[in-house]
């Protein structure tokens, strides 16, 4: 392997790898705009300059290569190539390029959204100038929609080109151009083909700087004030990982947080969008009961009272219904609860998408199927039968959260029972079929794990607290399965279900949340994996 | 965004023996854009969208991708053009032997200013970087065509003969 | 020299010069003939030994570039004819291509035949109309005739030629630039590695000539690498079509040997300057070299080594005179202007700088300058193409050599006439 040095540092590289990522992984920051690991290398930037001992002029470190030198050209006799990334020179160069970029900068951090995670801000920080040399008169420009959800802010922009190499290369929609040349060059999208793709957001997420912005977190926030959580999206079984944005109770924004076993560094708007459809739902926060045809609050003691009273008859039959918009340990729970059939709710199916570069939106827009699927082996088609079969009268069921309608199976399987219990977080035209209402987390509230379609377990991390007296799920399950046997097992945190779990289903067995860790893992070559 | 009209009709070549040919002499559809663009502009006058979707269709590339292209040549243009195009050098050569009073000359014959359209829709005065032929300076192109070494005089004599 | 006769315009005079007829009855096409019955190596070998290096600009050894092709490459292989004359004061491709197409394409032919290619591209300015209905008739009359097509002149050797229009960007006279042009896109220069000769248009092996480059090839074919090679200087032989023009009387394209005198290029071939005017400053290789005072001028020759040791170059031997009645501030942004609006506009600091330089000099000729604006000049040049310092090499900074163009003319400009920039300035201010 070419032996690298960079600056003091000494390093064994393999062969192609560029100084910039030599860099990068040994910790060593060279400033780059235009250059993204998913993208193109293009060279444009030119801020990521660095020199090259035995090269005339510096080089851009994203397209320099290390490769081995013949035993007569290396330097000391060793080294395959020696690199400076903080001499006179480059540390100049950079202050030239920053002085370039700012030219035309309306310098407006004050009310940019970028503010707080820029590159221009940090660069101009760590390396730039103080002030500005610059005397003419500076070129401005109106803000502009790209597409309905992405308005771009071209006194901003320091066209890297990385959103058009985006829209090529990853999305291989093409929709966004360079307008002109030269300093007329701008970022643009034709009126009739906006950037109006489903993954459209993530150009505002890999511009650099404040040009590119999403219109849903425009002027909402600033960056400081918000907690960062990485999760997992909920919005279909792909399973993105991301970094969700929020202040006490409310989502600002969500980010995709890289993983090359699931998205890479991506997301789709429908995940990225999706957290605003449980802003304003009519939240249940306390559990209830119905009688006479009216719910009315009741206490935890008395809700699981009333339940493990019904559910507690002797002889009876419960139905269980699992859900995919659950965790794992939900639904193992309540399988281990449930004593008749068990089903789940319809399917909410859409479009798969595949991209250009491999990125999918899958067709099942539910992010647990698989994970439901492994713990609770026993799911019917044809639930409806099953009851009828085996005479069951009572029901338990976790609720997705997602108000349907209620088709002409469910109105059979309802009007079989004596006895519903669902737990929710909001109120379904389901949820106001039951006698009892458990209320738990909604899903950026839960913590867990999720099997995404491709076999990997991911962790689920809840970034807001729950809402009013709402328990989490597995909690809920436990209370009413110690109600109904004092004897059963008591957990008294998740990672004893998980442990409960893999004993009863071995593909899960040893899972936890450190081993977990933020990317997941594989069940692919575990048992029944 | 492009302040291109998008209502504009469909765009057809009616030559598509030419488009044919056009084709024929690329190994890839998207390196015909240029000839394609060249075609299209001498048939409509300028490059409008319904242009650009056509010729996006033919090379089966993103209409974006034909414009970024486009909007990089100063050849191709966004807006009707007179009918004759005075297009004049200005670069140093030029310019050191009397470009500017050229540029001068027209403005004040025609009234209109570099960039602008006189009002019978017959002449368009352009500035126009270095034209390759710094040896007969002052150059103007006229459409196709370079007229070289023009004095004032000679050039009024050109101007006044395009019928 | 006084012995040297033209061989590239030495029929640009003849009526029909464009003709194949006229070509055939001088002898032309008889270098194909020649390269037909040799390996592509050894046609190689005849262009390495004859030292020719290429008029387009950078001035880069042809023989070099075309050994950089892989010999088994599986991908077609490509030559480019580089006929997009942009750079000011350079006007002798255009001669070429009107007054002896003929030899131009048999250059064409020799080039593609010593790489292994088939399908070759001209790719001439969109200005250039005339000049590419014309090439349409050439190439048409040499596939009439059979030196063009299948089995060229009866040999395994097949080549198609196709022209190719561009649309008014100087830029896509850099070949990566171009490359991108010619596969319809805007003309971005391309980042290196990787070069063309591996990966140039539709990512197979390309190679890019200049028409005068190409030129020289049926001459250096017939008449040997020796004789090419003992014309001029050694390190960059052959004859050169010199383009003289700006303030003089008798500005046109003058083909002489490499090494030639500036001053005998001014004064005896173009006759002077007008009206007798002193000589201010000379261009000596086309707006982007810098340039050279009276005094450097009428004491150099316009070879490579010379006049990189005046911390200028040969370029595209483009020579732009400037008489004592050039304002050369004036001048200089004329420069400037020219360099803004042909800049692609990819990288930062040829995209930023190229118009901070206007906006500053616009500002200066209409009297707002300062004194420090005077040295704001030399650090923005010098932060958009670097210094020159060409016993170290140039410092670019820019994907392309634009950077470069941009800035040794502007500092040039402003190191040798800092004074006429002084002059600019409010008195009050020069004073202080």
């Amino acid at each position: 392997m070419p032996l690298l040095k960079i600056d003091s540092l000494e390093i064994e590289v393999e062969k192609g790898t560029t100084v910039l990522q030599a860099a990068m992984v040994n910790g060593i920051e060279i400033p780059y705009y235009c250059y993204h690991p998913a993208l193109e290398i293009v060279g444009s930037c030119r801020m990521c300059l660095v020199e090259v001992e035995g090269m005339p002029k510096l080089q851009v470190s994203c397209n320099t290569f290390v490769g081995e030198a013949p035993p007569e050209r290396k330097i000391e006799g060793k080294y395959d190539m020696v690199v400076n990334t903080h001499n006179d020179l480059v540390i100049q160069e950079r202050k030239n390029v920053l002085e370039f970029l700012l030219l035309n900068h309306p310098l407006d951090c004050p009310v940019c959204d970028q503010a707080g995670e820029c590159y221009l801000q940090d660069y101009s920080f760590k390396f730039g100038n103080a002030h500005s040399r610059f005397d003419e008169d500076k070129r401005v420009r109106p803000n502009e929609y790209l597409g309905s959800q992405i308005v771009i802010n071209h006194n901003r922009c320091i066209l890297c080109s990385r959103c058009i190499r985006f829209t090529r290369e990853i999305s291989g929609t093409s929709e966004l151009f360079v307008e002109a040349r030269g300093n007329k060059s701008k970022i643009a999208a034709l009126e009739d083909k906006p950037l109006d793709n489903l993954l459209a957001g993530n150009v505002a997420d890999i511009c650099p700087v404040g040009a590119l912005l999403s219109t849903d977190y425009i002027h909402k926030n600033r960056i400081w004030n918000l907690k960062k959580q990485p999760s997992v999206c909920q919005d279909c079984s792909v399973g993105c990982n991301v970094d969700v944005f929020y202040q006490k109770d409310k989502i600002l924004r969500l980010t995709p947080r890289e993983n090359h076993d699931v998205n890479g560094y991506f997301m789709c708007d429908i995940g990225r969008y999706g957290f605003h459809r449980f802003e304003d739902l009519d939240r249940i926060t306390t559990p209830m009961a119905r009688s006479n045809g009216s719910f009315s609050a009741v206490s935890w003691d008395e809700a699981i009272r009333k339940t493990a009273d019904k559910l507690g008859d002797e002889g009876a039959k419960i139905a269980g219904i699992v859900s995919p918009f659950h965790t794992n340990e939900t639904n193992f729970m309540l399988g281990q609860i449930i004593n008749g059939p068990t089903g789940t709710l319809p399917q909410m199916n859409d479009e798969e998408i595949i991209y250009q570069s491999g990125f999918r939106i899958s067709n099942d827009r539910s992010p647990n199927r698989r994970g439901m699927s492994d713990v609770c082996p026993a799911l019917l088609e044809d639930l409806v039968s099953e009851i009828d079969n085996q005479d069951v009268r009572m029901i338990y069921v976790l609720d997705d959260g997602i108000d349907r309608e209620i088709d002409d199976v469910w109105k059979k399987i309802l009007a079989k029972m004596d006895f519903v219990v669902v737990q929710t977080y909001a109120m379904t035209t389901l949820a106001q079929s039951a006698n009892i209402i458990l209320p738990g987390p909604a899903p950026y509230e839960r913590e867990g794990t999720i099997t995404n379609d491709g076999g990997r377990v991911q962790w689920l991390r809840p970034s807001l607290p729950m809402k009013g007296e709402s328990r989490a799920d597995w909690e809920i399950l436990m209370m009413v399965m110690k109600a109904l046997d004092k004897d059963a097992q008591d957990f008294t945190d998740i990672g004893q279900v998980m442990k409960d779990m893999g004993e009863k289903f071995p593909a899960y067995d040893g899972l936890s949340f450190f081993r977990l860790g933020p990317h997941g893992m594989s069940l692919n070559g575990r048992a029944n994996g | 965004m492009s302040n291109k009209d998008i209502h504009e009709d469909s765009f057809q070549y009616t030559d598509s023996d030419k488009v044919e040919k056009i084709f024929s002499q690329y190994p890839d559809k998207r390196s015909a854009t240029l000839p394609l663009l060249h075609l299209a502009q001498t048939q409509g006058g300028y490059i409008t969208s319904a242009i650009i979707n056509t010729v996006a269709k033919l090379t089966e590339i993103h209409p974006a991708e034909v414009m970024d292209c486009v909007s990089f040549y100063t050849m191709f243009y966004s807006r009707q053009q007179g009918t004759y195009k005075l297009q004049v050098c200005q670069t140093l050569s030029c310019s050191l032997n009397g470009a500017d009073d050229i540029v001068d000359h027209i403005t004040q014959k025609y009234g209109t200013q570099p960039g602008e359209t006189t009002s019978d829709g017959k002449f368009t005065l352009l500035k126009v970087e270095c034209l390759g032929s710094c040896g007969t300076a002052p150059v103007i192109q006229i459409n196709d065509d370079y007229h070289e070494g023009l004095s004032i005089k000679e050039l009024d004599i050109l101007l006044d003969s395009i019928p | 020299m006084s012995t040297f006769e033209p061989v590239l315009t030495s029929n640009i005079t003849k009526e029909n010069s464009h003709t194949l007829d006229f070509y055939q009855s001088i002898g032309g096409y008889s270098a194909i003939k020649k390269v037909l019955s040799m390996s592509p190596l050894e046609v190689i070998d005849v262009v390495k030994a004859s030292n020719l290096r290429g008029r387009g600009g950078a001035g880069f050894p042809t023989g070099l570039k075309w050994s950089f092709v892989p010999k088994d490459s599986e991908k077609p292989i490509y030559l480019i004819n580089n006929a997009d004359e942009s750079e000011p004061g350079t006007f002798k491709d255009r001669l070429l291509m009107n007054k002896a197409p003929h030899q131009m394409l048999e250059g064409m032919i020799i080039a593609s035949y010593a790489i292994g290619c088939h399908t070759s591209f001209i790719y001439i300015r969109g200005e250039f109309y005339r000049e590419y209905m014309l090439l349409e008739k050439v190439v048409a009359e040499a596939y009439e005739n059979n030196l063009l097509g299948d089995n060229i002149l009866g040999s395994d050797y097949s080549l198609d030629v196709v022209i190719h229009r561009g649309a008014g960007a100087y830029i896509c006279g850099e070949e990566t630039g171009l490359i991108e042009s010619l596969e319809g896109k805007r003309g971005w220069p391309r980042i290196k590695p990787p070069f063309p000769a591996i990966e140039g248009y539709l990512q197979c092996p390309t190679v890019v000539n200049n028409v005068e480059t190409l030129s020289c090839l049926p001459h250096i074919i017939t008449r040997g690498a020796d004789w090419f090679q003992s014309i001029g200087p050694e390190k960059g032989p052959g004859p050169r079509l010199f383009c003289v023009s700006g303030r003089v009387k008798n500005p046109g394209v003058f083909e002489e040997p490499m090494g030639i005198d500036l001053k005998d290029l001014i004064f005896e071939k173009a006759g002077g300057i007008t009206n007798d005017n002193k000589l201010k400053a000379v261009f000596p290789g086309g707006s982007s070299s810098a340039i050279l005072t009276a005094a450097e001028a009428i004491d150099v020759k316009m070879d490579f080594e010379e006049l990189a040791k005046k911390k200028t170059m040969l370029g595209s031997a483009g020579v732009i005179v400037m008489d004592e009645t050039v304002d050369m501030v004036h001048a200089c942004l004329n420069i400037a202007r020219f360099y803004a609006h042909e800049s692609c506009g990819q990288c930062t600091p040829c995209r930023e700088g190229t118009t901070w330089l206007v906006k500053m000099l616009t500002r200066m000729v209409k009297g707002r300058g300062t004194l420090k604006d005077i040295n704001m000049l030399f650090e923005i040049t010098d932060n958009i193409g670097g210094l020159i310092d060409f016993s170290k090499g140039s410092y670019g900074k820019t994907i392309c050599p634009f950077g470069e163009a941009v800035a040794w003319p502007i500092r040039s400009f402003v190191e040798k006439f800092k004074d006429e920039f002084i002059k600019y300035l409010p008195q009050e201010k020069v004073a202080a």
